[in-house]
């Protein structure tokens, strides 16, 4: 029965209760699961068990990248391909190369973490298996709720629903697939 | 903002700090900062007036800077009426109560300008024979100091120290007065107060710090010019009183007055902060170098000349200090402090903190230091005896600092327990 349903979506009425329930599921050990929640609330990520991003990651490589390419360009240009004395300057100096260098480190920086967050978080999606539910536009808007996938290796329709029951959700529903 | 002041009850947070050890640290430091300053004035025995002079006002200007920073970051929090940082601040008030010691310990390198014209400030005394440290003709026969000589006179260093000092110590007692009469009786009023004083002390400190460091620092060569030298300054300020105030914090930490107090937050805040003027006194150092190295005119040039080449062309010892700096105070800090956990830990904090303090103090004495030439016009070289009198300075400055923080600090409460921010403050993010 498992396999039929996308999976599991609990009602909670407040940002307390939803968050009382995070950390019980997080407990659990369940791994592919999420909250729907009308606002961004303060140390749910943590309350989830939510690791520090990767998007840094990203950053890292597009500002390394940035650099490079100032730094190359102005030697390409000024020492490498048309070798020519301007203010009486050496050809290539990371000094005067640092400017752009700079400018260009952080727009690949910004670049670079702009595209890894929409790598690692997969949006814009178009289409979601919760879209399904008629109940959804209430967790935009004053409900929260907490989705358990099926596919999660440590979901058991009987005792993921005991659980959500047990953690207060006031209403339990499944999500087709 | 709350109309009422206090948003939590005094009882709800242990803040009294526990007083019996602290005054034997306070006489100790001052002991040491006895010494410290005994030990400078022993240097004139052994070396110049001016060489204890000038490493005196490294010294000096070092302790200034981190006072001047603490005093700017108070400011900022009252006009941005900041929130998370209401408990960093009172240690920052605490520190504030240097100043007036500071303002009395710089008034032997005032008074010098008097019984030994010309020894620190050569445009103190306009019949100064420049032959001394390679120039020709006296100050006075200068066209540079000629033009110059509106600001670079005697009367405007008295008045610039004495304005400055006076209005520094008026403004750290205003913002002392407030915060800690706030703690008992809870009086909205003496927010608004301390705002006040802010919209007034932040154009004034901003313009009486430029101009003070101007005539100490910059004007020892008075060939010189910049247009980015108060913002440096002010760069290690800021960046000076944060590392102590990082320092101040997990000593707290440490000692159990931050338990249930502080979290993850502040130090992510205050690492933050750290990086943020890391970046820009990068930026800052940089512009000015950058400005001056296009620009090519050679009475900007001879500055860092000075600092990295002899006149017979070798390669001087300020030339690596050069680069220590822009090693050790832009890439060290930046790469270590740009990690999450980094700012989080109460071990590499304070170490990156005290690095980040001990290479302002060498930025300061690569402002001061090779102003003292010798007569061929070269520097005196980094490596000399002039480093002891510099380390005694530091010493017997920051003794009387740490005494006069120590002494605020066992007479207050720990944390500004009937700030109208401070609910705010302990839950940083939570």
């Amino acid at each position: 029965m498992a396999d039929s349903i996308y999976g599991l979506m609990a009602r909670f009425d407040s940002a307390s209760e939803i968050f009382h329930a995070a950390k019980k599921v997080r407990d659990a050990g369940f791994k592919n699961w999420d909250c729907i929640t009308p606002f961004p609330i303060h140390g749910l990520d943590g309350a989830m068990g939510v690791r520090r991003s990767h998007v840094p990651k990203f950053s890292l490589v597009g500002g390394l990248a940035g650099f490079t390419t100032g730094m190359s360009m102005i030697w390409f240009t000024g020492a490498f391909d048309y070798p020519l004395i301007v203010g009486g300057k050496p050809y290539f100096s990371p000094l005067f190369a640092f400017p752009i260098a700079y400018e260009l480190t952080i727009l690949f920086t910004a670049f670079a973490t702009i595209a890894g967050m929409f790598i690692l978080n997969w949006l814009p999606q178009h289409y979601h298996p919760v879209l399904k539910s008629d109940q959804i536009t209430r967790g935009l808007d004053d409900t929260f709720y907490v989705v358990i996938e099926a596919r999660d290796p440590k979901f058991d329709l009987i005792r993921a629903k005991a659980l959500l029951t047990q953690s207060g959700a006031k209403e339990i529903s499944e999500l087709e697939a | 903002m709350s109309t009422r002041a206090a948003t939590i009850s005094p009882s709800a947070v242990s803040a009294s700090a526990p007083v019996s050890s602290l005054s034997g640290a306070a006489t100790k430091a001052l002991t040491l900062g006895v010494i410290g300053l005994v030990a400078t004035a022993a240097g004139l025995a052994v070396s110049s007036g001016k060489a204890v002079a000038f490493s005196y006002l490294t010294g000096i200007v070092f302790w200034i800077g981190i006072a001047l920073g603490a005093l700017f970051l108070v400011m900022i929090h009252h006009v941005f009426d900041a929130g998370w940082s209401t408990l960093l601040r009172r240690q920052f008030e605490n520190w504030l109560a240097c100043l007036p010691w500071l303002a009395l310990l710089f008034v032997p390198l005032i008074a010098s300008a008097f019984f030994a014209p010309g020894m620190i400030w050569k445009w103190t005394n306009p019949s100064y024979d420049l032959a001394q440290v390679g120039g020709h003709g006296t100050v006075a026969q200068d066209v540079l100091w000629v033009k110059k000589s509106g600001l670079l006179s005697t009367t405007s260093l008295v008045i610039a120290s004495i304005v400055g000092f006076a209005g520094w110590s008026l403004l750290a007692n205003r913002f002392r007065a407030h915060s800690f009469a706030q703690d008992t009786d809870g009086n909205i009023s003496h927010t608004h107060a301390s705002r006040f004083w802010t919209a007034v002390g932040l154009p004034f400190t901003a313009l009486s710090m430029t101009l003070c460091i101007i005539l100490w620092v910059k004007a020892l060569d008075y060939h010189w010019y910049s247009t980015m030298y108060g913002v440096w300054f002010f760069a290690g300020c800021v960046r000076g009183a944060l590392s102590v105030g990082m320092i101040i914090t997990v000593w707290l930490w440490n000692r159990g007055d931050y338990k249930g107090i502080l979290n993850n937050n502040h130090m992510h805040s205050h690492g933050m902060l750290m990086f943020a003027f890391t970046v820009f006194w990068a930026y800052i150092t940089f512009s000015q170098y950058f400005l001056i190295y296009m620009a090519n005119i050679p009475e900007e040039t001879f500055w860092y000349s000075l600092r990295e080449i002899n006149n017979n062309g070798h390669f001087n010892t300020w030339g690596y200090v050069g680069f220590f700096l822009l090693f050790g105070h832009f890439f060290a800090p930046f790469l270590t402090l740009i990690h999450y956990p980094v700012k989080l830990s109460k071990i590499w904090m304070p170490r990156i903190a005290a690095f980040i303090a001990f290479v302002f103090l060498v930025d300061v004495t690569y402002n001061v230091m090779p102003s003292l030439k010798k007569i061929t016009g070269d520097a005196y070289p980094f490596t000399s005896i002039n480093l002891l009198w510099i380390a005694t300075s530091v010493v017997g400055v920051g003794g009387v600092c740490v005494w006069a923080y120590l002494n605020s600090f066992s007479k207050t409460k720990l944390i500004p327990i009937r700030d109208p921010r401070i609910g705010e403050s302990l839950t940083h993010h939570e």
